[in-house]
């Protein structure tokens, strides 16, 4: 055997990964080439150096971060996703085989009001977590969809969902509240799950956005718009 | 790997029966069973997304991505590997897409590790008499080799620290990383080969200074 062809072998002889006669030739070889040798050597002290490479934890355990995490989400998503599923998949249904196979983009809206004028108005505000508690549609607890003289506000312009703006975000989702002005104008925008850190232009477009201005008893109201934005990588790491 | 850590490993990687026994508890809505997933296997998981990405403080982030990521895909789970090496091949994606956002970013951020955490149970398992020059030529060792790996491509860099730092055999880094056998073994080839010549100067300067 050549030292090109045995230094090749090398790293499979150290994990006693070759074949015995392949392995005997290349022992055969370093037993009679100091450079060779040498240079097995070497790699053993490679792989001596970063097997003793200390373990490192963690300065804080990690489980009570993800178990939290887990706690809120559940709480948050059983109501949102639920309603924002169905409206999804039922208003396009022709749309999801189109979606590009790489990145889903999902974005609903879930509309609450804030009314935010005081006086007989009542003031209603629904959280994300607060669906369940939320009397029936149409009732007098729960004056606040369009069947009650109110309109769900609507967008202007479509929200700017192009890789640049979703660059920030990894395969996580991002759940955002938006408080629309009286005058269809966005008040804030507020993170309400999900990593706010580089998340910067997918927020600046939300506070773009502009609205039609949404009137309850012909009063303009300042309202609340919920969103879900997640990216979800299609591919599987199922082994 | 040092002789007192034995029992931490053992009981950190239970076997195929148990992982099962732990998804199926998991999956019927267990409270318990999740975060007794988590506990079992964070460790690992830290250190791995630590040598990965040379920064403590990402890698505690991605850790708990990972074991979202992981409650998330419970269902998915079909025993085909253990459950260390599905968890293994999670993380190992979640820190490719983190080093690919740090690259878009134009941002390469990595903070000193701290090479102390372990290597003073280490030294205390290896003999309690290890004097401070030993400490200190320990730690300085494993910050040349971690600076080392970090100069690597993270495909070299992945291999080495699954077959080298967590131990795992050809096989299982195969299925960690999604490609086969044959491919592990010439990556691993040529990133042995790639550290060899980033380390002859350096640790020997480190062993001398």
């Amino acid at each position: 055997m050549t030292c090109a062809r045995v230094r090749r072998r090398l790293s499979e002889w150290l994990d006693a990964e070759l074949e015995p006669s392949v392995a005997h030739a290349v022992s055969s070889h370093l037993s009679e080439c100091a450079d060779c040798a040498r240079r097995a050597e070497e790699l053993r002290a490679v792989s001596g150096l970063l097997a003793g490479l200390p373990r490192l934890a963690a300065a804080e355990p990690v489980a009570p971060g993800v178990l939290e995490r887990l706690e809120i989400e559940a709480e948050e998503r059983r109501p949102a996703l639920a309603v924002l599923f169905r409206g999804f998949a039922a208003a396009r249904p022709f749309m999801l085989p189109s979606l590009a196979p790489a990145a889903l983009v999902l974005v609903g809206v879930l509309a609450g009001v804030l009314a935010l004028d005081p006086g007989p108005l009542p003031e209603v505000h629904l959280a994300p977590g607060a669906w369940s508690a939320v009397p029936a549609s149409g009732t007098e607890g729960n004056p606040l969809f369009p069947s009650d003289g109110i309109d769900l506000p609507r967008e202007m312009a479509a929200l700017d969902l192009s890789p640049e703006v979703l660059a920030g975000q990894g395969e996580g989702s991002v759940f955002v509240e938006t408080v629309v002005a009286r005058d269809g104008s966005v008040a804030g925008v507020t993170v309400l799950q999900g990593d706010a850190d580089g998340e910067a232009p997918l927020l600046e477009a939300l506070r773009q956005q502009r609205y039609t201005p949404v009137r309850y008893r012909g009063r303009p109201v300042a309202v609340s718009v919920y969103r879900l934005i997640s990216r979800m990588e299609v591919r599987s790491p199922r082994i | 790997m040092g002789v007192g850590e034995m029992p931490l490993e053992a009981q950190a990687f239970p076997g195929a029966s148990q992982d099962r026994e732990l998804v199926a508890s998991c999956r019927t809505g267990d409270p318990g069973a999740f975060a007794r997933l988590v506990r079992l296997h964070e460790g690992m998981v830290f250190n791995l997304a630590a040598r990965l990405l040379g920064d403590p403080e990402e890698a505690r982030d991605v850790a708990q991505e990972v074991f979202l990521q992981v409650y998330r895909m419970l269902g998915r789970f079909e025993a085909r590997s253990t459950l260390k090496t599905w968890i293994y091949r999670i993380a190992v994606n979640q820190c490719h897409n983190r080093r690919r956002f740090w690259h878009r970013r134009g941002r390469d951020r990595q903070e000193a590790l701290d090479e102390g955490v372990a290597g003073r149970a280490r030294g205390a398992a290896e003999g309690a008499g290890s004097s401070p020059f030993e400490e200190v030529r320990r730690r300085e060792r494993a910050r040349c080799v971690q600076a080392a790996l970090l100069e690597l491509s993270f495909e070299h860099r992945s291999v080495l620290v699954l077959r080298e730092v967590e131990g795992l055999t050809c096989g299982e880094v195969a299925r960690a990383l999604g490609v086969p056998e044959g491919t592990v073994k010439s990556r691993l080839s040529r990133a042995r080969e790639a550290m060899r010549l980033r380390l002859l100067g350096r640790v020997e300067e480190g062993q001398t200074s």
